[in-house]
């Protein structure tokens, strides 16, 4: 193996590979980065065994030849060479000499056959997304996913294809972010359970004017873009049907200015439990009421003007809930809908200018006393 | 007429000895009282086949003149008190004048005793004044009671072995030498020395002494004050307690007394820490003012009134609940050569007639003098690093060394405390479920869920019936961020179906040790920097850190005087 890339080249491969490395690991060459030289170039895979990213990176190749090396050290001798064309040339053994100008270096590798294959997925059936379209739903709803162990179909993201339109849910439980937009290039119809950490990935690696090819197989999704691919593991399903505890009839609606009831919320959110962050919200005729009260801490009281005609109604919150969605909203005044102190309250964008359907839910506290 | 007569006095004497002196040990208590109230600085009592043969009581205080000696088996003659008003407050252990009379009639009795400048004999059998002699002495009595009970057989014939009476004899005496550390204590039986106990400057040297360095280092001191009324002393730590082969010695005003209901109140005090059926060791001093105790409702003197009981009882829980709240309470990492004795740490002393309160007992880790350390260390913050080993422990360093918690049974205390709050006030906060659970559930279990229905609501859950053997969850509470509301729930029914944690009193306290217990964070379970950090300051924000709700610590200390003495430094 021999080639030689410019630096900069080099060091972007490697930004674009290193964070699927993980930190910790029990199987020692998943703290590598395969490298690989061809023909085409040089080509850099990392996978912690559930995501795997791979990039081609334009470079000289001499002699082709493939090895793995430790991810960490690599970045690090990377990110401190000088501006010049780096040379790496195989040393027999999985070792490597490296020269950059007067640096030189020598790395131990381990064989490229300890390293895991990449998932079996054919791009020739692939359909195409745009990358915005792909953001704009992984912005807005992965967040809303579980972190939990309890219940593992929850830590994925819900990502519906349905011929001329493409939705994204995502829920822990308590809350829930739903989001459908437009579909142009969408092939047919399919349920995907998506881990938010590849769609992370996507979101890192894919500007938003590129178009995304994407194909599955039987476990697994790969995502190619130019020179660069995504592959992850899906979660299998089924998922809960989210469909049926989307309330229809909450009647009660609110318009309230998304930055006032955030500050309002954060500020009595203070003096919240750090367990429950209950906050209780009071609607009545153009106002809206916040109190807090934790035995061993204090009291709040807010109140700002909103747009409300319907009956009163006290309903509590983990404030963090609200807090979260109200970051991913896109107007600047959101709808709250409600019904009864024990459902389900949404909260969507109010004059949103736009093609996509946003909508997400909260699942209220309950109120004692 | 003819059919009533006053008895003889020495009838009279033998049916009052039936109160006072029921076995040598009754003997050897009412003499050792009368040389402690005679300023003995030591007592030596000497027993021959168990006391049946010979209660010999020698003392070394003040002595009596020829005409007192005399007086003094006389029944209702005593030194003590001179008239009814002097009863109130009586600080003497005795006061009937019946005891020597009593004994005396009931045995072959002689007393030698000098006062400095006179010394007399006096021989008594079965109650009949033989023989006043002068005799040649030094300062202080002896009194030598020979076959008792030679002239009632039929109490004689109640006595037991020989080794149950000498047993009996030194438990009197133990709890004597319990309450006064200013006197030598010696008890000699046929010839073997069975107790030897100098003069000690603290409470923790003397139980050392007389129930082994064992005992000793398993106590935690008690030191609480509430309502005019001290309770000092030492308790067993509850990790410790078993259900049987407890001591439970009280005192007050430094006399002994027994009452089933202060020990009672005693163990309220330890409740949630120790394993229902648990009973701890308990040595207490209860300090009140003269007039609110009357001692004399006991012809031995062994119950007394307490003019309020429940003032009483209620100081002694508060104070046993003190004690196990703070540091001291919290097991202490001892090696299998560690039990050498207390001598080194400068425990309070209990049962001190004068009380210094110099000691404060009543926060974690507060400063606690030892042998070695300077006692003027610098408040303690909290931690400032937290190493969580084997994913179960966190360890750090505190003033006194390295304490150790166990994060679940950590978790379990901070959770019992507040479910407790929680299910007495308003309730706990609980979450609507989106997408509610389905439990499928035993008909046992199914009972569970109908007869604790208000409590699992109380505590944040949800339930309703769903048809058939199931249950749906619509709401749950959220303890902390990694709950598992379904797994939790279904191994709270299990336990309330199987029986376990049945052996609560109280149905509250048998649900919130049930919750508690499931829903804490797990042994195994890998936390965060800022979880351990919170879940310590909550521990050490409840009344009981250093125990969970089964009876095991907590918090375990491996303290500097035990890592020296490792390291060979001590």
């Amino acid at each position: 193996m021999k080639f030689t890339i410019t630096r900069e080249r080099l060091h972007d491969g490697l930004a674009a590979v290193s964070p699927t490395v993980p930190a910790k690991t029990t199987l020692p060459v998943l703290a590598n980065i395969l490298v690989e030289a061809g023909s085409d170039g040089l080509r850099l895979s990392g996978t912690d065994l559930d995501i795997a990213v791979s990039t081609l990176v334009p470079a000289d190749v001499d002699a082709p030849g493939a090895v793995t090396l430790p991810a960490k050290k690599l970045v690090e001798i990377v990110r401190e060479l000088p501006s010049a064309a780096v040379r790496i040339t195989g040393a027999g053994e999985q070792r490597i000499n490296l020269e950059c100008g007067r640096s030189k270096f020598k790395l131990l590798g381990i064989a490229k056959e300890e390293f895991p294959n990449f998932p079996p997925v054919k791009f020739d059936k692939a359909w195409s997304v745009t990358s915005a379209d792909l953001l704009k739903l992984v912005n807005h709803v992965s967040f809303a996913a579980s972190t939990e162990e309890s219940r593992p179909i929850l830590n994925g993201v819900l990502w519906e294809l349905r011929g001329e339109k493409m939705r994204m849910v995502a829920t822990n439980g308590h809350r829930l972010a739903k989001m459908d937009v437009p579909a142009s290039g969408a092939k047919e119809s399919a349920d995907l359970i998506v881990p938010p950490k590849a769609l992370e990935q996507i979101r890192r690696l894919f500007g938003a004017a590129d178009m995304i090819e994407i194909a599955k197989s039987e476990n697994h999704l790969g995502f190619r873009t130019g020179d660069t691919r995504v592959f992850t593991r899906l979660i299998e399903g089924p998922y809960p049907n989210y469909e049926q505890v989307i309330p229809r009839e909450n009647d009660k609606v609110a318009t309230i200015d998304k930055e006032a009831l955030s500050s309002a919320l954060r500020r009595v959110g203070v003096v919240a439990s750090d367990q429950t962050h209950r906050v209780r919200l009071a609607f009545s005729s153009g106002t809206l009421r916040f109190a807090v009260s934790t035995p061993d801490l204090g009291e709040a009281q807010d109140e700002i003007a909103v747009s409300y005609d319907g009956e009163p109604l006290e309903i509590g919150f983990n404030a963090n809930y609200l807090l979260e969605v109200l970051k991913y909203m896109p107007t600047d005044e959101v709808k709250f809908s409600f019904k009864a102190p024990e459902r389900a309250a949404t909260i969507e964008p109010a004059g949103w200018d736009d093609p996509a359907a946003y909508l997400c839910l909260v699942m209220p506290l309950r109120l004692v006393d | 007429m003819g059919k009533i007569a006053v008895l003889p006095r020495t009838v009279a004497d033998q049916i009052a000895a039936g109160e006072v002196v029921e076995r040598p040990a009754s003997v050897v208590k009412e003499l050792v009282e009368n040389a402690l109230d005679a300023g003995a600085s030591a007592v030596t009592v000497e027993l021959e086949e168990g006391g049946r043969g010979l209660v010999r009581v020698s003392d070394d205080g003040t002595g009596m003149d020829r005409d007192d000696t005399v007086l003094a088996v006389e029944r209702h003659a005593t030194s003590k008190i001179h008239s009814a008003a002097e009863l109130v407050g009586v600080a003497t252990y005795g006061f009937r004048g019946e005891a020597l009379s009593a004994i005396a009639s009931v045995s072959k009795f002689e007393m030698e005793t000098a006062n400095g400048t006179d010394g007399t004999k006096v021989t008594v059998t079965g109650g009949r004044l033989e023989r006043v002699e002068p005799v040649a002495r030094q300062r202080g009595t002896t009194v030598e009671v020979r076959q008792i009970f030679y002239n009632t057989p039929a109490r004689r014939k109640f006595l037991r072995s020989q080794r149950s009476e000498t047993r009996a004899a030194s438990e009197a005496l133990t709890v004597l030498a319990l309450a006064r550390l200013d006197v030598h204590f010696k008890l000699v039986s046929d010839g073997r020395v069975l107790l030897d106990a100098p003069r000690a400057s603290n409470v923790a040297d003397r139980i050392a002494l007389l129930f082994g360095a064992v005992t000793a280092t398993g106590l935690i001191p008690v030191d609480g004050v509430s309502g005019g009324i001290t309770v000092r002393g030492f308790i067993q730590r509850p990790a410790e307690a078993r259900p049987a082969g407890r001591k439970a010695y009280l005192f007050v005003n430094g006399r002994p007394f027994r009452d089933h209901f202060l020990v009672r109140a005693a163990e309220a005090g330890y409740r949630s820490t120790i394993h229902p059926g648990g009973r701890p060791t308990l040595f207490l001093s209860i300090g009140i003012p003269g007039d609110a105790v009357d001692v004399n409702v006991h012809p031995a003197k062994l119950e007394v009134r307490f003019r309020d009981r429940m003032l009483v009882e209620r100081a002694i829980e508060d104070a046993v609940r003190g004690a196990l709240g703070g540091g001291e309470a919290a097991a202490e990492f001892r090696g299998e050569r560690g039990n050498e004795g207390t001598g080194e740490r400068s425990l309070v002393p209990l049962f001190a007639r004068s009380f210094d309160s110099g000691a404060q007992l009543d926060s974690l880790f507060d400063q606690r003098s030892t042998g070695a350390s300077s006692p003027a260390a610098a408040p303690w913050h909290g931690p400032t690093a937290i190493l969580q080993v084997l994913s179960t422990y966190l360890l750090f360093e505190t003033p006194e060394g390295i304490a150790i918690v166990d994060q679940h049974s950590a978790h379990e205390r901070v959770l019992y405390e507040r479910t407790m709050a929680q299910l007495s006030g308003p309730g706990a906060p609980s979450q609507r479920l989106l997408l509610p659970l389905t439990l499928d559930l035993s008909p046992p279990e199914l009972e569970v869920i109908e007869t604790h229905g208000d409590l699992l609501n109380a505590a944040g859950f949800e339930v309703e019936p769903f048809g058939g053997r199931s249950v749906v969850v619509h709401a749950v509470p959220n303890p902390h961020p990694r709950f598992d509301a379904k797994r939790c729930l279904e191994e709270m029914v299990a336990d309330f179906a199987r029986g376990r944690f049945g052996g609560w009193h109280n149905r509250l306290e048998r649900f919130a040790a049930t919750y508690a217990c499931r829903a804490a964070i797990k042994a195994g379970q890998t936390l965060g920097t800022d979880e351990m950090r919170d879940l310590l300051a909550r521990l050490f924000a409840c009344d009981l850190p250093p125990h969970d709700v089964h009876g095991r610590p907590t918090i375990v200390q491996l303290p500097r005087d035990e890592l020296e003495r490792r390291f060979g430094r001590a």
